[in-house]
């Protein structure tokens, strides 16, 4: 025997007898993980209520001016009888309850719907206990998310256009259900990990959402004309209802039973996910939350079939952005959708509100078309690859959006012209200037969203009621809208669109060319620089002719 | 003969000083790089050779001192310093749903060559991302992302190569290859100026080698 031997025979110690092992059951394992946190708790609710009592103010406060303006707005629209506003007391809240059934799929594809956090899945998806007991409460849980925001949805879209109580509870109900069910279904179909059902339903809903919208429309400009059975909505609702909770119990059963088949890894890509998401809310950077988001649907793309490039210089740029839309050409029917929303606003006799509405949607079903603006301003390193100035960059990556907006503008032009009976009726002038200025508008807003950098966190802070905030966090949140509304505003004053027109040039020579802040720093900086190198000169030659003199 | 040519300054630094508070990085730097040679940047972490090199690139604003590539004063965006200079430091970004080999593509196009294919080609195999080319970048592994990012810059015409520590997450066989490719560049003309932490890439490229920093301890 080596010495070596020896000696390990001598210090190891006799194991240790646990008798049969008897793994904790996921009710002990979660108790002790809350025993831990509660342990760990600096604070009680209570106090944590009272130092946050400015928010809960100010939340109780908006809260009620939400639902005071959706009030007035519902007393408002449900005196209207015309055929507009019929149409879409009866079609706008289907269009609700199929879009948020797209909605609900979707997101729940993104995310899982059941996930787990990287920390569950090392210390407790191993472990051998039950994963569908660990995970049943998630399931809930993101179900009855999906309830309370349906419910929301449904009761603001059909107390917007005029419905009375019991319709509004009613397709409340319908809603919230539906997109429960929607839920639900996702993670049936996660449990045997197939999407193809999600994926197909999203896309279907999605697209009755829309012709719902294009119904609304369609009757606003007398193109069709369908009856309106003033109680049939209720009844189709109740309907909906019924069949909605069916799908809801019969996926929650069947997605229960297949909770503990879930991977591991799709559970975690969900955590990681929601973490990387939450992270980039806590510093209020939704560019980077939509990074995330980019990110990993590149990821389970994975590969694609290589393109070869055409054009030399800024036009190879230019041929790129067209060939990456080609690739990925969903951008283009929201953006085609939004074409809607002017024709929707005018339809339902707010024709003043056109243009606001159209930019808006217009700015959100734009930003996917900038990935490229995104990728070259978010970082400056890909930019400092490219020999171009920083301002053709821009004018590069955003030339093939432009073009799709300027479609988009020719499309909702007739909306400002009106249509409807109970629309405002304007010369065609008037009609191409407000959608041009509505398209520029939504481009801009868009782009100053896209290339907005993230709050600084090393920069000195601000002394507020609520603590010390970074300058920039929270106008963080409004960048884009800002744009949006400035550009729009003088049109929904009532002032002409040429004033509109005036503030878009002006804001687009800011975002665009190449005087953004950081070269002005730059040039100010090497200006300075010689400003004192020619001061330290001329003192050199002062105190050489003194010298001299002497 | 390539050695009797006459060697014309690339990059000039003059008085170049960077600090953060207190803590001075460096201060009154200078540097000269001509075509052909190669400047080994080494030292222990946190001696400032990446903030020398971001600094050179425009990445960074030195607090004093002067940069020039091949006569005109550094800026970032002025175009004729991004058309001369290439640069692989850790703020690569790429386009989340183009390949590789679009990468590259788009690159070569943007600098002006009109048929880059087998320019292209030749470097994809050089960096062995081969098989890899129809991958989008979110999936490569570090390694893989650190090979693109170095095939980036020798897919374009360049006069300056500024490269922060090209070696790592390279394995050996990536770094033999790397040193060759280097080696070539320079005596082919090229300037260059790296950060690296590896003797044998510094032994076999390096021209001139300047510690940056006190020693340790």
């Amino acid at each position: 025997m080596s010495s070596l031997e020896a000696s390990e025979d001598s210090s190891i110690p006799e194991p240790r007898k646990f008798g049969a092992l008897v793994p904790a059951t996921p009710r002990e394992l979660k108790g002790m993980i809350s025993d831990w946190r509660r342990g760990r708790a600096t604070k009680n609710l209570l106090e944590a209520f009272q130092d946050a009592y400015i928010v809960v103010i100010a939340a109780l406060m908006i809260g009620a001016m939400v639902i005071n303006v959706i009030l007035n707005a519902q007393r408002v629209v449900a005196s209207c009888t015309s055929v507009s506003c019929l149409s879409a007391r009866t079609v706008l809240p289907w269009a609700a309850l199929t879009g948020a059934i797209a909605v609900a799929l979707s997101v729940s594809r993104l995310f899982g719907p059941v996930l787990a956090s990287a920390a569950e899945g090392f210390w407790l998806l191993d472990a051998p206990i039950s994963r569908a007991k660990l995970l049943g409460l998630r399931l809930v849980a993101a179900v009855a998310v999906a309830f309370v925001g349906g419910a929301a949805i449904g009761a603001v879209v059909s107390a917007l256009t005029g419905s009375g109580l019991i319709e509004v509870l009613i397709w409340s109900a319908a809603t919230a259900l539906s997109a429960a069910a929607a839920v639900a279904f996702a993670a049936a179909q996660q449990g045997i990990d197939r999407h193809l059902l999600s994926r197909m339903f999203t896309h279907l809903f999605g697209l009755l959402a829309v012709a719902a919208l294009m119904l609304v429309v369609a009757v606003a400009a007398n193109w069709i004309q369908i009856g309106f059975a003033g109680d049939l909505g209720p009844q189709l609702g109740l309907i909906m209802i019924a069949f909605s909770g069916s799908v809801l119990v019969a996926s929650i059963v069947l997605a229960r039973l297949r909770l503990g088949r879930i991977r591991r890894t799709r559970l975690l890509s969900g955590g990681a996910l929601v973490s990387g998401i939450a992270g980039a809310f806590f510093a209020l950077d939704i560019g980077l939350a939509r990074d995330i988001v980019v990110a990993r649907r590149a990821m389970e793309i994975g590969h694609v079939k290589p393109v070869r490039g055409r054009g030399v210089g800024l036009e190879a740029i230019i041929w790129r952005e067209w060939q990456r839309l080609r690739r990925f050409p969903q951008p283009l029917l929201v953006v085609g959708a939004t074409t809607v929303v002017p024709y929707a606003t005018d339809a339902l006799g707010m024709g003043s509100l056109s243009s606001v509405f159209g930019a808006l949607a217009l700015f959100g079903a734009t930003i996917p078309m900038l990935g490229g603006l995104r990728v070259l301003t978010r970082t400056g390193g890909l930019a400092r690859c490219l020999p171009f100035s920083l301002a053709r960059l821009k004018l590069a990556s955003i030339a093939v959006p432009a073009v799709v907006v300027a479609v988009w503008t020719v499309s909702v032009a007739p909306s400002f012209a009106g249509f409807g009976e109970v629309t405002a009726q304007r010369t065609l002038s008037e009609a191409v200037l407000m959608a041009i200025a509505t398209g520029s508008a939504g481009l801009l807003a868009a782009v100053r969203w896209t290339q907005a950098k993230g709050v600084d966190f090393g920069a000195p802070m601000i002394a507020t009621q609520a603590g010390a905030f970074p300058p920039g966090l929270l106008t963080n949140l409004f960048r884009g809208f800002d744009v949006a509304l400035l550009i729009t505003a003088p049109m929904l004053l009532g002032a002409s669109p040429f004033w509109s027109l005036a503030l878009a040039a002006i804001v687009a020579a800011i975002l665009l060319n190449s005087m953004d802040a950081e070269t002005l720093r730059a040039r100010q900086a090497e200006q300075q620089k010689m400003l004192e190198a020619q001061r330290k000169q001329r003192e050199a030659a002062k105190a050489a002719a003194q010298q001299r003199k002497r | 003969m390539p050695g009797m040519a006459k060697r014309t300054t690339v990059l000039k630094v003059t008085g170049l000083r960077r600090a953060f508070g207190q803590n001075t990085i460096f201060d009154r730097f200078s540097l000269e790089v001509r075509t052909g040679e190669a400047i080994a940047l080494t030292g222990r972490n946190g001696a400032g050779k990446s903030t020398l090199l971001r600094c050179l690139v425009g990445a960074d604003r030195p607090d004093d001192g002067a940069v020039e590539v091949c006569g005109n004063t550094m800026r970032e965006t002025s175009p004729e310093i991004r058309r001369d200079v290439a640069t692989v430091i850790d703020d690569l970004d790429f386009f989340p749903d183009l390949s590789v080999v679009e990468h590259l593509d788009l690159l070569a196009r943007a600098h002006g060559i009109s048929e880059p294919d087998e320019l292209v080609d030749g470097v994809l195999e050089e960096v062995q991302l081969v098989p890899q080319s129809g991958q989008l970048p979110g999936t490569l592994s570090s390694g893989q992302r650190r090979r693109l990012a170095l095939a980036t810059a020798f897919v374009r015409p360049r006069k300056l190569l500024i490269l922060d520590e090209p070696e790592q997450r390279l394995d050996v066989e990536g770094l033999n290859w790397l040193a060759d490719r280097l080696k070539t560049e320079r005596q082919s003309g090229l300037a260059i100026v790296f950060a690296s932490h590896e003797p044998a890439l510094v032994d076999k490229v390096a021209t001139r080698v300047i510690e940056m920093g006190a020693p340790r301890g």
